[in-house]
């Protein structure tokens, strides 16, 4: 993940110590991501041995080792900033894959799974606003990244609202005789890889 | 007792063929300080639902409890003073009456009920200023930005000792840093003891609220059960990558 | 949630005061901000306001008041020289009334000319005559050698403040100029009191209490009272008449307006309502809207008006020749007119006001306003009150007179306009089923028209009480002046004036003045011959015509109105005068006439001689005795001679005098001249006249037939395209959004135009059907019943007229209708209104 590139951007402001990293990783991204705390120094390592960090005393632990950013390490956090991730091949999607089954079995009531996986949601939605409420006067980062979760959450909700526009539709027409089989054109998408 | 309670409500328009079920068999209750969200999709009668329970409509069927009093079967005059003391609406938008400042506009259902200029203006002054708008008191509402003028709206849905506020898309007319100051607004009053009933499609926006009941095609399909403790959630997060 | 006391026990029920105030207060704000929607109706009543403030300012001050001559007295006594009985009188006023303002006059011409003037001897201080005296410069006279003139007398005499002054033998000193600022022609010379030793006429003002009957004061004693008597249409009463139907019309548009202004606030209602406001606060919004519009409205027109009143002040002086003060304004009828303007908008929102309490909430604060309630009013109140207008004119008809009937009349008009109001949307419906088959456009037009009956309705109503008003000026005027027996028009035209001898038919001494007719020497005869041609040589006539008349008239011996009018001798130069030849005229005809129709009268009959004798005549029987009357003379229609009603219209011949045995007299002369007379003129005139002993008779004020209902014609057709441009402007804002969607589904620009056009047509026709039959109900109702003019007398129909309002106007209102709808109407409510 893109551990590396935030401990890049911690080293960017000043040398630091390894633990120091640690501390002010997990503080900055808020609590909402737990870290193991292996991570880091392993993470830290991999750098070093990419050249994108350096330590002087290689002997003692990471954790009292005092790290700096290279040449080459700003470059790439540079690079890394600027460039949007590669969003074209869209991820494998648990909920999308229950709903396209439920469809299709005709003794499962497609709306009901909707509806259990709209609940859920909502009530996910429910406690992270009341905890960016109870924390975000002192916490922007941990208001952003609740802000994140929320807006990811809603909006699996909109696309539950709208499959169930759409499989209502379906069945609305289908109900009225049309028969007429469902598109199948398979679109690749992402061809490239 | 709650503050507001639907029993069995059914709402029929039309008549014969063209009938329509706009709502049938709620039941619902708003306790005192509980923020109570309607989601659902156009059409699941969300609207229908607010102005019966507001009076500004009659059920077909079934009972609409105002703080223990039967509304269905009361005068429309006793109506309107139940408007005037008890509710508040808030709308998307279109809430406040053009020709009137911000604070005449927030002591308006003050002076309809009968209270003296200076008490409402006082009134209204506090429950502005309690919203941070006591700078803007004397603007009209073409002067008032979108989200100062709902907030305008909440304040005059909550002068004076009103209890039950309901709000249709309060937030649905504004961009989310304000929708969110809107509900947070919200929220303040149901701490301070109001019973809300919001409206809404928006799911970040019913997240506000402690229960969020489901509407689909007039029936209350579900509901959200009540949130876990914060602590909870984050120690769920740290098992789960 | 408030910290503030505020105990809901102790609040008023429905909220009292402070909740009426902050509805009014916000009605007053969005009037305020949304004037220009309402600016119709504003400018409507400020027009009607202005107009009366200046209408009746000038019609009150037009004429010569006949109040004038009264200062500030209350009694008015005219003797007519200075006897014993006069003296007495006078003292025995004085005695029980106190003071008496006397004035002399003694009428004196100046020589060479027909200028006359007044040798006045009055009190400048007196208690009553002092307004009828204003010093222009120096002083007034205070010995018996000392005199004041006016500007005219002093320019006859060339004289000046200084200058010696000898008239009638006295040397007096002219010691400053005067002048009547009740009436600025009135020349005079003022005098100390007892310097007119011979008066032509004592003037006695005084005081005596209210209500003593005139019996006991004596029969030339005037009193405001009997001056308004004889004058019941004076300015006033007209003028209230008129401004209560132009209010009425008013209402009528407003509302349309008001109506269409509830529907813009339907949202903003509905929040109230949402708010908890009761129905009577929603009322009051409406309702506060009316009274504001109308206070605003009428103060602006009070304010435009007196304006345009102090503008047109210095031309109106000039004009009626008498000073007019910058607040000699009718103030009652100014006051009635702005309360009226008030009272009609506040009506005319009330019944919009009662339609937005119907609407529910709910659907208000979506903006959707409820269809329009197809209310099945029934047409019974329409019909029943028709009949009952019929019958309430019917008997004002019957009872032939003023003073009874007149109560009829007005509650028959009345209850004629309001039928008329009730009816009319029920046209609309049928009109509406009518076009059924017709284009798209017209079917359009008529079911809005059909459905929207608030707006619709109203305008119709007003435009049909217009052409009502109209149409019965119009057919009341064409029947009466139709009437060829009791011949009504001008007496005389502008060009002509008749000189009367004292035995004449209208002189002092003549028959119609109920003193005997008797016969003058041969040399007053001569004498006064003189003075008319001198009268006539100063004024420029180039023809004088001697009348002659005979102890004979023509009488109508059967029931209903009776000939009026004189009749004179058609003698040879008379008959040549009026270039008739002799060859023209039948030898056995004994009746002349140019009154149209004149000869197919039936039981006419001439009464003569002894006829007189037995007290006077009075409609008699039929067929009169021989030897007093001839019955059915031949009558011969001859369209020579002059039209005027005191003009030679109807002669009897010198064939008739001949086989009666009847001998003509000289009782006037008939004077033309080549331009019309000048009221300076005239007056001179006059005094020379009286100088004589004679009389004369001018032109008076009636106007003829045509021009009655010509105006009338003009007058009803610009109201009703006025209301109807005001109301299509109305109707067009409200349909924009069908328009808008006619357009869009691709109607082209002609439907639009047509729909505006078929709208306009179809109102003004219907109004102009609907006003005009009324008047015909009204007239029909009236003359069935009526003695004098049966309802043959509505035979002469104005037809061009009729015409005019039924077929030209709605043509002329459709193809501005199309004209304007060239441009796509703004959209100003903004929604559509379905």
């Amino acid at each position: 993940m893109s551990i590396r590139h935030s401990l890049l951007a911690l080293l960017s402001e000043g040398p630091k110590y390894g633990f120091q990293l640690r501390q002010e990783f997990e503080v900055s991204t808020g609590d909402v991501w737990p870290l193991n705390v292996g991570q880091v120094y392993t993470t830290l390592d991999r750098l070093e041995r990419d050249g994108l960090a350096e330590s002087d005393d290689l002997d003692t632990d990471e954790r009292q080792r005092n790290f700096r950013i290279t040449r080459a390490g700003e470059e790439e956090l540079s690079r890394w900033l600027r460039t949007p991730p590669d969003l074209t091949q869209p991820p494998r999607d648990e909920l999308v894959i229950k709903v396209l089954v439920a469809f299709r079995l005709p003794e499962v009531d497609v709306f009901e799974v909707i509806q259990v996986h709209r609940r859920y949601l909502v009530q996910l939605m429910q406690q992270w606003t009341r905890l960016k409420e109870d924390e975000s006067h002192f916490d922007l980062a941990f208001a952003l990244a609740v802000d994140a979760e929320l807006f990811r959450l809603d909006s699996v909700v909109r696309w539950l609202d709208a499959a169930d526009g759409r499989l209502r539709r379906f069945h609305l027409e289908a109900a009225e005789d049309r028969t007429v089989a469902p598109p199948r054109i398979r679109r690749r998408i992402g061809a490239h890889r | 007792m709650s503050m507001l309670e639907l029993r069995n409500v059914s709402k029929v328009y039309g008549e014969g063929a063209t009938e329509v079920d706009a709502l049938s068999d709620i039941d619902l209750a708003v306790e005192r300080g509980s923020l109570v969200a309607i989601m659902g999709p156009s059409g699941s009668g969300k609207s229908t639902l607010l102005t019966i329970a507001g009076s500004l409509e009659l059920p077909t069927t079934g009972d609409v409890m105002i703080n223990g009093t039967n509304v269905v079967g009361m005068s429309r005059y006793d109506k309107a003073r139940l408007r005037r003391r008890t509710i508040g609406y808030v709308f998307q938008d279109f809430n406040l009456l053009a020709g009137l400042t911000a604070v005449e506009n927030v002591s308006l259902p003050l002076e309809l009920d009968g209270v003296p200029l200076k008490r409402a203006r006082v009134q209204g002054m506090s429950a502005l200023d309690a919203l941070g708008l006591a700078h803007r008191a004397g603007r009209f509402p073409d002067e008032l930005s979108g989200g100062e003028r709902q907030r305008v709206a909440i304040a005059r849905a909550v002068v004076g000792e009103r209890s039950l506020l309901l709000a249709d898309e309060p937030s649905g007319a504004l961009d989310s840093v304000n929708g969110e100051a809107v509900m947070r607004m919200i929220l303040a009053a149901c701490h301070g003891g109001v019973a809300a009933l919001v409206v809404t499609h928006d799911a970040k926006l019913a997240s506000w609220a402690d229960r969020v009941v489901f509407l689909r095609d007039g029936r209350a399909v579900d509901e959200t059960l009540p949130p876990q403790p914060p602590e909870e959630l984050l120690s769920q997060q740290a098992t789960n990558p | 949630m408030t910290q503030f006391p505020d105990p809901i026990e102790q609040r008023p029920p429905d909220g009292g005061m402070p909740a009426r105030r902050a509805v009014t207060r916000w009605a007053w704000r969005l009037l305020r901000r949304e004037w220009r929607q309402q600016l119709l109706v504003l400018a409507l009543i400020a027009l009607a306001v202005a107009v009366t403030t200046v209408g009746v300012g000038v019609s009150a001050n037009t004429p010569l008041s006949p109040y004038v001559g009264f200062g500030s007295a209350h009694d008015l006594a005219t003797f007519s020289g200075n006897s014993a009985s006069t003296t007495a009188k006078i003292a025995s006023w004085r005695q029980r009334y106190g003071a008496v303002d006397v004035i002399d006059n003694e009428t004196i011409t100046v020589p060479g000319t027909v200028n006359s003037f007044d040798l006045r001897a009055q009190n400048p201080l007196g208690p009553f005559g002092g307004s009828l005296l204003l010093l222009t410069s120096g002083r007034y006279p205070a010995k018996a050698s000392e005199v004041a003139v006016t500007e005219g007398v002093a320019s006859d005499f060339n004289l000046k403040v200084g200058s010696s002054w000898t008239i009638l033998g006295v040397t007096r000193r002219v010691v400053g100029t005067v002048e009547n600022p009740k009436n600025l022609l009135d020349d005079f010379a003022l005098v100390v009191p007892g310097q007119v030793a011979a008066p032509t006429e004592v003037v006695a003002l005084f005081d005596a209490p209210r209500g003593t009957p005139l019996r006991t004061l004596g029969s030339n004693v005037l009193t405001p009272e009997l001056v308004a008597q004889s004058n019941v249409l004076n300015p006033e009463t007209i003028s209230i008449a008129l401004v209560t139907m132009v209010m009425l019309l008013i209402a009528l548009v407003a509302i349309a307006g008001f109506t269409v202004i509830a529907q813009r606030r339907l949202r903003s209602i509905g929040m109230l309502g949402a708010l908890g406001a009761t129905d009577e606060h929603i009322k009051l919004v409406i309702r506060a809207n009316g009274v504001f519009v109308g206070l605003v409205g009428a103060v602006l027109g009070f304010i435009l008006g007196f304006a345009a009143w102090l503008a047109y002040r210095p031309i109106l002086e000039t004009s009626a020749h008498h000073v007019v003060g910058a607040l000699e304004l009718p103030w009652i009828v100014i006051v009635v007119a702005v309360v009226l303007a008030v009272l009609a908008s506040s009506f005319a929102s009330s019944r919009p006001a009662r339609a937005m309490t119907r609407i529910s909430a709910v659907s208000a604060l979506s903006g959707r306003p409820a269809p329009p309630r197809q209310l099945r009013r029934s047409a019974i109140p329409g019909i029943v009150l028709v009949v009952v207008a019929f019958f309430l004119l019917g008997a004002a008809g019957a009872s032939g007179g003023k003073g009874v009937g007149m109560g009829e009349v007005v509650l028959g008009f009345i209850t004629l306009t309001i039928s008329v109001v009730l009816l009319s949307p029920f046209l609309l419906t049928a009109l509406d089923r009518l076009s059924r088959h017709a284009s798209l456009a017209i079917r359009m037009a008529m079911r809005d028209l059909a459905r929207y009956r608030a707006r619709s309705g109203s305008a119709l109503g007003a435009i049909s009480i217009g052409v009502l008003i109209a149409m019965v000026v119009i057919i009341a005027s064409a029947a009466r002046f139709g009437n060829v027996l009791d011949y009504a028009g001008p007496n005389v035209s502008s060009t002509q004036l008749i000189i009367y001898t004292p035995n004449g038919p209208y002189g002092p001494r003549g028959p119609a003045n109920d003193a005997p007719g008797g016969g003058t020497s041969k040399a007053t005869t001569a004498s006064m011959a003189r003075s008319a041609n001198s009268i006539a040589d100063a004024l420029g006539a180039h023809k004088i015509i001697e009348l002659e008349t005979t102890s004979a008239t023509l009488q109508h011996a059967a029931p209903g109105r009776a000939y009026s009018g004189p009749l004179y001798v058609a003698t040879p130069s008379l008959l040549r005068a009026f270039g008739i030849p002799g060859s023209a005229v039948e030898p056995t005809a004994e009746i002349l006439s140019m009154r149209p129709g004149f000869s197919r009268i039936t039981k006419m009959q001439i009464v003569y001689g002894n006829y007189f004798a037995a007290g006077g005549p009075s409609s008699g029987s039929w067929p009169c005795r021989a030897g007093s009357c001839l019955a059915d003379p031949s009558v011969q229609e001859v369209s020579g001679l002059p039209s005027g009603t005191s003009a030679p219209n109807t002669v009897i011949t010198e064939y008739a005098l001949r086989r009666l045995g009847l001998k003509p007299i000289t009782s006037g002369w008939l004077v033309e001249t080549a331009k019309p007379l000048s009221a300076a003129q005239l007056t001179g005139a006059r005094g020379a006249a009286a100088a004589a002993g004679m009389s004369i008779e001018t032109k008076s004020s009636i106007p003829t037939s045509a021009t009655i209902i010509d105006w009338a014609t003009i007058v009803g057709t610009v109201l009703a395209l006025g209301i109807l441009a005001m109301t299509i402007g109305l109707i067009r804002s409200e349909t924009a959004g069908d328009l808008r969607i006619l357009t869009a589904a691709g109607a082209s620009s002609r439907t639009r135009r047509n729909l505006t056009a078929a709208t306009a047509t179809a109102l003004a026709f219907v109004g102009a059907a609907v006003g005009t039959s009324a008047a015909y109900v009204a007239m029909i109702g009236f003359s069935r019943t009526s003695a004098l003019d049966g309802i043959s007398s509505l035979a002469s129909v104005p037809v061009m007229n009729l015409v005019m309002i039924l077929v030209a106007m709605p043509l002329a209102a459709g193809i501005v209708g199309w004209l304007a709808a060239r441009r796509e109407p703004k959209g100003l409510s903004g929604q559509p209104l379905t």
